[in-house]
């Protein structure tokens, strides 16, 4: 008999093992409200912190290296496309067991909706004055931080006496296209934006080239500079300058008929459990010079004291198309259905 | 009284052991059992309740509107369509090898035999990275040698397409239709082919006319299971296909999870779809083979008789070499020349040759150390936990006479049949919600390798015991020793070596596994296979070819010692594994 009580106790302690009770996830601190509430201490004591990100890589690397040898905090990142991130952290959320203190996608729409669903939490941050109104939640929810302009790019050696200088020029290069989307549409919005301004017939003139699709902006590079393809629209303008800068052969414009701009935007989760350290990592990224390790990456900060990248056009001598990003994400499954009967393959629709 | 698994003594001898002896070989039978229905059956539930909309609502309407959406019709077609060209694939190229390899006195028979294996065991994304290299449509290395050979202007091959995938998943599994087409002709009596040839029958027509109707069962078996396996293989179809525009189901439930927000129900529908598919030809392929065996069960009775082929041994021999040249030696040797190369599209040259891929790989990306390190982490844990509970399954089903114990081994099996994406989707439905939050961290994962590498364990450890006679354990316990001593100090010396070959078996696949993962981890618990994916998607070639390289390292060491340990050919394995 004794047997078969420690046995029982035996057998409940290996099912409790499997049990975790995660502490993260009931022990929510309050956190700071506003920067002047950051305790650096107490970020300090956190240790690290989790960024979902869709930056690339290389700026992350760049700006988390910084910070970390700045205060001594480890930044663990993971970086997906901005669907990628978005779902995550929507699962995550569902699940109640959140792992990111702070996210960074390069879609609105995604943040709109973490707010909606009270994801978010609000933050006054001094980088709000320097930030325009329309590219920020008056709640202080989300904070764009880089602007991301569509471009051309295209490989020299085949286009360099006759470059490219507008949307429409490309239908005559039949075969020698590229653009990128993930598998979930990443690459909706900016073509959206295009057809917007500029007409859904733009998109059937650029689709009927049967133009090859990468995952991600970084392997259009590639494919380009490979010589691969020949041009490739709508393509990052960091990747498109870091690629020149490089001495790649290829080379970029601004279409003066109109360049689809990206909003990059991040905030700071509610159910953070490490609420110093990410607010001290949001101040970092905002501030006057994370952004600028951003702009020597070649990205637009949203920042209005902050110079543009070295040797680019500064955003208000470029004719923006924007996106209303609200209407995006209330009609994103038929925008989809359209990109996908437009090119074919997988949207994530 | 002892509990004996008797098949000697008459049923009225067999007696329910008492409360207290079953004790404590109650409680660890029935933790392993409470286990396998919690990771088995249920996210299986769970997948049937989440396809009708469980929780937010509950209806058929979700499953309809799953079924008659053109992307989804567009992907089952193209599910269909890739099943049949690999089955087609396996037999043009696997009944020639195995056909070679056990009837024929063709030379290198051995090294053939073990390249097949080795290009089964690679895992088949890792193939379709290394055809990326080999079959770009204008960097590719092959597609080169064309266009300096031939003049032409960019590779006339493409990778990027519907024969592409099919071409990389089938050479994958062309191993199935291989290793059991292989098996079938060691068993046919050499009298039935003697007899032929008393009667004037050419080598070609007895193998023709005798040998391949015999095996037949066999070939069609194996085509069937190589088609089953290629429609769950997520790696290839989203590497290749994705880029090429074509989707599959498992890669249309990926993107309904992965957009957001995440379509529960329509993933759980597909999922399901997908489950009918695999389980009408894994019907089919059991209701096949086992009524229409014509094979004389192999044994001591058997000869086989070695034909001579003369002069025709080496076109033989060059279509066999060419084969696994494609399908091993090939994707192999570009990978580990591209770990190794500073830029994949470079011209090869010795001083295009660094180490740095490999220092990032191993070293430095945060991802890819992660990986590693979650990899071993996760695979070790995972082996352990199924070759217990298999171990339990197959003590349960040898050794004792517990009523509902073969309904247990088919639940034990069932997960052989069903695809990782598949396992995915149930355990993130069924573990979303449960007030135990292992989402997001390496226990849901660990729960997905486990559910999906039960079937191997229990396999194997089902074969190990058959082997150890029942009356050495009863000796033991006749003299005095408890049921825990009889299992401690007997059964498991004995069955040592086995449950070895049990751990490995899981281990091997569980590392490098990608079709679960990719829908289960999250930032933190990435693994190799995950890395490997990612960087591929960021064009970082060469840092993914020396992961690439190192998992192939570790699984072949692993797979030689499972052949040293099993002290016989890879034959011997019932069933292959199923990957992706």
């Amino acid at each position: 008999m004794w047997i078969a009580r420690r046995s029982v106790l035996k057998g409940l302690a290996a099912g409790g093992t499997v049990t975790l009770i995660g502490p993260g996830a009931w022990a929510q601190a309050a956190g700071p409200a506003e920067a002047g509430q950051i305790d650096i201490a107490k970020a300090k004591a956190e240790g690290k912190l989790v960024l979902y990100t869709s930056l690339d890589t290389q700026i992350v690397d760049a700006i988390n290296a910084e910070f970390t040898k700045r205060y001594g905090i480890e930044v663990q990142y993971f970086r997906g496309g901005s669907s990628d991130v978005t779902s995550k952290v929507l699962a995550e959320a569902d699940a109640g067991r959140p792992q990111a203190d702070m996210v960074d996608a390069s879609d609105l729409a995604a943040l709109l909706l973490m707010k909606e669903r009270g994801l978010l939490k609000p933050f006054k941050s001094p980088a709000m004055d320097a930030v325009a109104k329309e590219l920020r939640d008056p709640d202080g929810t989300w904070i764009t931080d880089r602007l991301t302009q569509a471009v051309i790019q295209f490989n020299t050696k085949e286009f360099g006496s006759t470059p490219p200088s507008t949307w429409a020029d490309l239908g005559k290069a039949a075969g020698r296209l590229v653009y990128f989307s993930s598998p979930y549409g990443d690459g909706a919005p900016r073509l959206y934006t295009l057809a917007k301004h500029l007409g859904w017939d733009l998109l059937k003139v650029l689709a009927a080239t049967k133009p090859l699709r990468v995952q991600t902006p970084q392997v259009m590079a590639q494919v380009l500079e490979r010589g691969e393809r020949g041009a490739g629209f709508l393509q990052n303008d960091n990747i498109a300058w870091r690629s020149k800068l490089q001495g790649k052969p290829t080379d970029y414009v601004f279409p003066a008929v109109g360049v689809p701009t990206e909003i990059g935007a991040c905030g700071l989760l509610k159910s953070s459990t490490r609420p110093h350290a990410a607010a001290l990592y949001y101040e970092w990224w905002m501030g006057a010079e994370g952004q600028a390790i951003l702009v020597k990456g070649g990205k637009y900060s949203s920042r209005t004291d902050v110079a543009p990248p070295e040797g680019s056009t500064p955003l208000s001598k470029l004719k923006l198309l924007t996106l209303d990003y609200a209407e995006y994400g209330k009609n994103k499954v038929k925008i989809l259905d359209q990109m996908a009967s437009t090119f074919g393959g997988e949207w994530g629709n | 009284m002892p509990a004996i698994a008797s098949a000697n003594l008459p049923a009225d001898a067999r007696r329910a052991p008492s409360a207290r002896r079953f004790g404590l070989q109650g409680v660890v039978l029935g933790l392993a059992v409470a286990l396998l229905l919690f990771l088995v059956g249920y996210p299986l539930l769970w997948l049937f309740l989440g396809a009708l909309g469980v929780p937010q609502s509950f209806g058929l309407e979700h499953v309809q509107r799953a079924f008659t959406r053109p992307q989804n019709y567009a992907a089952l077609v193209n599910t269909l369509q890739l099943a049949l060209g690999t089955g087609i694939m396996s037999i043009f190229i696997g009944v020639p090898l195995a056909w070679a390899t056990a009837r024929t006195d063709m030379p290198l028979r051995q090294v053939v035999h073990a390249l097949v294996a080795l290009s089964y065991i690679m895992p088949p994304y890792l193939t379709a990275l290394a055809y990326i290299f080999l079959l770009g449509p204008d960097a590719g290395h092959f597609n080169r040698l064309l266009q300096g050979a031939f003049g032409f202007e960019s590779g006339p091959l493409n990778i990027f397409s519907m024969p592409g995938v099919i071409f990389v998943i089938g050479i994958h599994v062309f191993a199935f239709t291989y290793f059991l087409t292989h098996s079938a002709l060691k068993s046919v009596d050499a009298s039935l082919e003697e007899s032929a040839q008393m009667l004037g029958a050419r080598r070609w027509q007895t193998a023709l006319r005798i040998n391949l109707p015999l095996v037949a069962p066999a070939v069609t078996g194996g085509a069937l299971l190589a088609a089953i396996d290629s429609l769950a293989l997520f790696g290839p179809q989203a590497i290749i296909g994705t880029p090429a525009q074509i989707t599959f189901l498992p890669t249309r439930i990926y993107a309904t999870i992965g957009s957001y927000p995440p379509r529960w129900a329509e993933a759980s529908a597909l999922s399901l779809l997908l489950v009918v598919l695999t389980v009408a030809g894994l019907a089919v392929q059991r209701g096949y083979l086992e009524r229409r065996s014509y094979v004389t069960v192999g044994g001591r009775g058997v000869r086989t008789q070695i034909i001579d082929l003369g002069a025709w041994r080496w076109p033989l021999l060059a279509f066999c070499l060419i084969v696994v040249f494609f399908s091993a030696v090939a994707p192999i040797g570009v990978l580990t020349l591209n770990a190794f190369s500073k830029s994949w599209t470079d011209p090869l040259s010795l001083s295009n040759l660094t180490l740095t891929h490999f220092n990032a790989a191993l070293f430095q990306d945060q991802v890819a150390v992660r990986g590693i390190l979650n990899s071993l982490k996760l695979a070790t844990a995972a082996a352990t936990i199924a070759v217990v509970i298999g171990a339990a399954v197959a003590y349960l089903d040898l050794r004792t006479n517990v009523r509902g114990r073969r309904i247990l081994d088919y639940l034990a099996i069932l997960p052989l049949g069903l695809p990782g994406t598949v396992m995915a989707v149930g355990i993130l439905l069924a573990f979303i919600r449960l007030p135990i939050p292992i989402y997001g961290t390496l226990w849901i994962l660990l729960a997905a390798y486990v559910a999906r590498f039960i079937p191997l364990a229990t396999r194997s450890a089902n074969a190990t015991f058959r082997q150890i006679d029942p009356s050495l354990e009863e000796a033991g316990r006749i003299t005095g020793a408890s049921w825990l001593h009889a299992i401690r100090r007997i059964l498991m010396p004995l069955s040592r070596p086995g449950l070895l070959v049990a751990f490995l078996l899981v281990f091997i696949p569980a590392f490098g596994e990608l079709s679960a993962t990719i829908l289960l981890y999250t930032g933190g618990t990435e693994t190799i296979a995950i890395a490997i994916y990612r960087l591929n998607d960021l064009g970082q070639l060469e840092v993914v070819s020396a992961l690439a390289v190192f998992t192939i390292v570790v699984v072949l060491t692993l797979a030689a010692l499972v052949n040293w340990l099993s002290g016989s050919s890879w034959t011997s394995v019932e069933t292959p594994a199923v990957r992706g």
